[in-house]
């Protein structure tokens, strides 16, 4: 008897009378045979240790009374996604994922799909008795066509489709190593049966690849005959269909390895883009003059028109001023093609309400906005638009200060028509004395710090944008 | 060259009849016909096993091979050679050997000092990413999903960074059981998902809570039912506190309303998870995820240790086990008890609240999430206009703050619940009010709206101040 199975079941009926040395499987069923080459492996690789085997839903939903490995029990068709949890946790385990034909060819065929074709070292054990024996021999995926089941009580028919081969179908996918069908139903059978499961598990402890082996399993039970018809039942009738032999068998090098996650403090404060340097401030007051402890700003255009890159520069630039603020983007299907809208909201104190229902300034960059935005802007605010793409500016409630700026004209002379954000940018600083010019130039180094070039061509927009609201030139002209 | 002249002995098989289940297996495998099917019914099994003639053996194994039984036909141990077997008791030779390993000790976590860093302007999905890495996580498992996706693309460009793992699962099915398996080897693992995902992940939490295994999940809720829409509805305050799927099951369930806390209600979170070794859900929303805030970063970090429950992959925590099933139902009671200690400790230990001028308050706005920021604005909007209101946040819904909240409510004329959504949250304090014996004073009224609307600031003041012109009256 293997070391690996445990010398007393004590987790089968609490280890009581009998059941404490026997399984719970009907007799001459095949998993205890799958169990017993997996023990032997398991010894003979000598990864005892190392070893966490997933028991799956079905009739080997007990695995883990009898293996003295780190066990862990799956829901139903999910074993193979739990040992890739446990194989990334600790690359070092070992994980034995093993299912039968219900849990791995019907309910769960996408986890197994996945994690074959991901193809990390791990070994998958498929049990095939062509029925589901838990449940009480209900039709598997793999029964055979007029097989009779308790589903299919006048033999498998067309509506139910036809069987499922998985080791063809896992055998024909890039991402496994070895793939092989064996039986369990003669001597020569079971040889094979062992050697293929040690060498599916070697090939994971030597961190090569993944092997799935598909086993030709008896259900006497289900299948109302005794264990030797049984036998010959998976003999002839089974391996017809599911044909027996190697379906893929690669050679390759050891190669996985996830190396050790990193608790540095300095690494991890890097990675996380926190900063240690203090930004300067400029401002030395709250824009009281737009509101007393709560400015609300919106910048509206189409997708593709920055406003969401200048709501977060002005929020930025508002927090390193010591302010608290907030930016939230319509986001979305919204976002795409459409209208793209952003509210930012600054405040003395804790920013309230983040939204801007009824905003102080508007910044827009396109008709739509203007007659979406432009009537909801409080009486006294202000409203910003790109005079190159609105003709006719908008009539609103005559307390509020309108500016027609041409953003893209602008932008277009400097050579970079996407820049048009940052001169509208630059205007509404002009026309709101938010923050100091430097407040906002020094977050937008902080966000371009990368881009020299990038920094030089914003800054000049930004003081484009600031200077037209006095004088109405353009770069071209100036 | 030199050739052992030792003659290698093949053992013989011997058998327990007790452990034979006449399957018969054997008696097709021996070559030599030294087995047959037996005559007498075991009385102890029912069975009728085989007898074994070993007169013509020659110690070929394969009927050894063809039992199905781990303690079966067995190879006869060399110092047990020539003793009668068959009259033994099996239990002298499996009896002993049971589980013997010593329980490993649990490694604990560490708190490792950060240097000092500046708040950082990020979008709530980012925080509760980073507050994860703070944390101590390093292995991600999630699918794409709006409003939340953001969440898992800053892990997938992180995580590599750190030598952790990202894994982007074939579904959110998918992405509840890696995190069981890598939960179940006892190290920090999260996922952001969205309503309808969330609700695939619903059988995975069952499994999770039923075997204690802990595990983050941030729910950033979407408009619903159905497909809805990723517009900012509260519409699984229900499932996240009455509903993680089948059985006896319950979380603790954070709510942040800034990104602030998404940050660090995503560290509290991980320690919860662990401490309690039970699933934590954050339950933000649509507009928190994307809105972009400061957020100021702790002094430290943690180095997570390791659990002693862990099924790592390791001889330390070989004896464990994870699983949930007990067929036996004074077994399953006696799990359904254990977790009902441990939602009362929760109950007890967890409850957390923010109030926002509830001292004086005669008004009471209850609400959570974004909703709660516009409802903070409305107590202070209502104070201008002479209203003595405040808010009662919830940052626990489930455990209700019920012990925090029932002190103001005593002082209230009445309470109004501020939700974006069907009054899931209202359910929630009428549950608590009523488990807690409570009857509220004054009426007890809501502000809602649907579909992902925000219930407006000046909805909320017009509803408050409106009930206190009647209550005035
Ligand atoms: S029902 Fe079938 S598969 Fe299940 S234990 Fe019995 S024989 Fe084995
Ligand atoms: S060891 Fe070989 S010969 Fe002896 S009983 Fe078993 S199968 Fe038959
Ligand atoms: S194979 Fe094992 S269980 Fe089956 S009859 Fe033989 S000894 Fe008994």
């Amino acid at each position: 008897m293997s070391s690996v199975f445990y010398q007393k079941f004590e987790r089968h009926a609490h280890g009581e009378g009998l059941k404490g040395l026997s399984t719970h499987y009907c007799p001459g069923c095949g998993h205890g045979l799958v169990h017993k080459f997996l023990a032997e492996a398991i010894d003979e690789l000598g990864v005892q240790d190392r070893t966490v085997a997933i028991s799956p839903v079905g009739c080997a939903v007990f695995m883990y009374y009898y293996l003295d490995v780190g066990n862990s029990q799956a829901a139903h068709g999910r074993a193979p996604a739990v040992a890739l949890g446990h194989k990334v946790a600790n690359p070092r385990s070992i994980v034995i994922s093993y299912q039968g034909d219900g849990d791995l060819a019907a309910i769960g065929l996408a986890e197994i799909i996945q994690a074959a074709q991901m193809g990390l070292p791990m070994t998958f054990v498929f049990i095939n008795n062509a029925i589901y024996g838990m449940t009480g021999g209900q039709m598997a995926p793999t029964t055979l066509m007029g097989q009779r089941t308790t589903t299919t009580p006048d033999g498998r028919g067309r509506l139910m489709g036809q069987p499922l081969r998985m080791a063809e179908t896992i055998g024909q996918m890039d991402g496994p190593m070895y793939v092989e069908r064996v039986a369990l139903f003669d001597n020569k059978q079971r040889t094979r049966a062992k050697k293929a499961i040690l060498k599916a598990l070697r090939l994971q402890v030597e961190n090569r690849g993944l092997g799935f082996v598909e086993v030709l399993a008896e259900c006497p039970t289900h299948l109302h005959m005794t264990p030797l018809e049984t036998e010959e039942w998976v003999r002839d009738e089974m391996v017809p269909m599911f044909p027996l032999g190697v379906k893929k068998d690669l050679d390759i090098e050891p190669w996985f390895d996830l190396g050790t996650p990193s608790f540095e403090p300095d690494r991890v404060s890097s990675v996380i883009g926190g900063g240690t340097e203090a930004p300067e401030r400029f401002g030395t007051r709250f824009p009281t003059h737009i509101h007393l402890e709560d400015v609300a700003i919106k910048f509206a255009g189409a997708g593709g028109d920055g406003a969401q890159t200048i709501a977060l520069l002005t929020t930025r630039t508002a927090i390193n001023e010591g302010y608290d603020s907030t930016y939230i983007p319509s986001y979305g299907p919204e976002s795409r093609g459409g209208t793209s809208y952003a509210d930012v909201h600054i405040a003395a104190g804790d920013v309230l309400s983040p939204a801007c229902p009824e905003p102080h300034i508007l910044v827009a960059f396109n008709a739509p906005s203007i007659d979406k935005f432009g009537p909801t802007v409080q009486p006294g605010g202000a409203v910003l638009y790109d005079s190159t793409v609105i003709s006719t500016p908008p009539s609103l409630d005559p307390s509020i200060r309108v500016y027609g700026v041409p953003f893209t004209q602008i932008a277009t002379d400097l050579g970079k028509r996407m820049v048009k954000n940052v001169v509208a940018l630059g205007a509404l600083r002009a026309a709101s004395d938010l923050f100091p010019r430097e407040s906002f130039l020094g977050a937008m180094r902080e966000t371009l710090q990368k881009d020299c070039a990038m920094l030089e061509l914003n800054e000049e927009a930004f003081t484009w944008g600031e200077r037209s609201l006095g004088e109405m030139t353009s770069p071209a002209s100036g | 060259m030199v050739t052992s002249n030792v003659k290698k002995v093949k053992p013989k098989p011997f058998l327990f009849p007790h452990l034979c289940k006449a399957c018969g297996r054997c008696i097709d495998a021996c070559p030599k016909h030294c087995i047959v099917f037996g005559t007498e019914i075991d009385p102890a099994t029912g069975f009728t096993p085989v007898t074994v003639d070993l007169e013509v053996c020659n110690g070929c194994g394969l009927c050894i091979t063809a039992c199905p039984e781990p303690h079966g036909l067995l190879a006869t141990p060399p110092e047990l050679e020539g003793t009668d077997m068959v009259v033994s008791d099996p239990f002298t030779y499996f009896g002993e050997r049971a589980q013997t390993r010593p329980a490993p000790a649990a490694i604990p976590d560490q708190l490792v000092p950060l240097p000092a860093l500046q708040p950082m302007v990020v979008k709530g999905n980012h925080a509760a990413a980073i507050g994860a890495l703070l944390a101590g996580c390093r292995h991600f498992f999630g699918y794409p999903i709006t409003p939340s996706t953001e969440g898992a693309e800053l892990m997938a460009r992180l995580l590599p960074k750190l030598d952790g793992v990202f894994v982007q699962a074939v579904s959110e099915t998918a992405t509840v059981n890696m995190m069981y398996g890598c939960s179940g080897a006892g190290l920090r693992c999260m996922t952001f998902t969205s309503s309808p995902g969330f609700s695939l992940m619903l059988e995975g939490i069952s499994y999770m809570v039923g075997s204690h295994i802990p595990g983050v999940f941030v729910n950033v809720m979407r408009g619903g039912p159905g497909l809805g829409n990723i517009a900012p509805e509260q519409s699984d305050i229900k499932l996240v506190c009455r509903g993680l799927g089948h059985g006896n099951t319950h979380a603790i369930v954070l709510a942040p309303s800034t990104p602030q806390e998404m940050l660090d209600l995503s560290m509290t979170a991980f320690d919860l998870a662990f401490r309690y070794r039970n699933p934590v859900i954050i339950v933000g929303d649509g507009y928190l995820g994307q809105m972009t805030g400061r957020v100021t970063l702790p002094d430290h970090l943690v180095r997570p240790g390791l659990p002693d429950w862990a099924v790592y992959g390791d001889a330390d925590h070989r004896g464990n086990v994870i699983t949930s099933i007990d067929l036996n139902e004074p077994d399953l009671e006696e799990r359904n008890e254990r977790l009902n200690a441990k939602y009362d400790r929760m109950t007890q230990h967890e409850q957390r609240a923010d109030p926002f001028h509830c001292d004086d308050a005669e008004w009471i706005i209850v609400a959570c999430n974004t909703p709660a920021r516009m409802a903070k604005g409305a107590v202070r909007a209502l104070r201008e206009r002479g209203v003595k209101a405040g808010l009662f946040r919830p940052v626990t819904l489930w455990p209700f703050p019920i012990d925090a909240l029932t002190p103001i409510m005593a002082r209230a004329k009445g309470t109004v619940v501020v939700e974006a959504g069907p009054g899931q949250l209202e359910d929630e304090l009428r549950l608590a009010l009523s488990h807690a014996g409570l009857v509220p004073r004054g009426p007890l009224a809501h502000v809602r709206r649907l579909g992902g609307i925000l219930p407006s600031l000046q909805h909320i003041v017009d509803t408050v101040h409106a009930l206190a012109e009647a209550h005035h009256e």
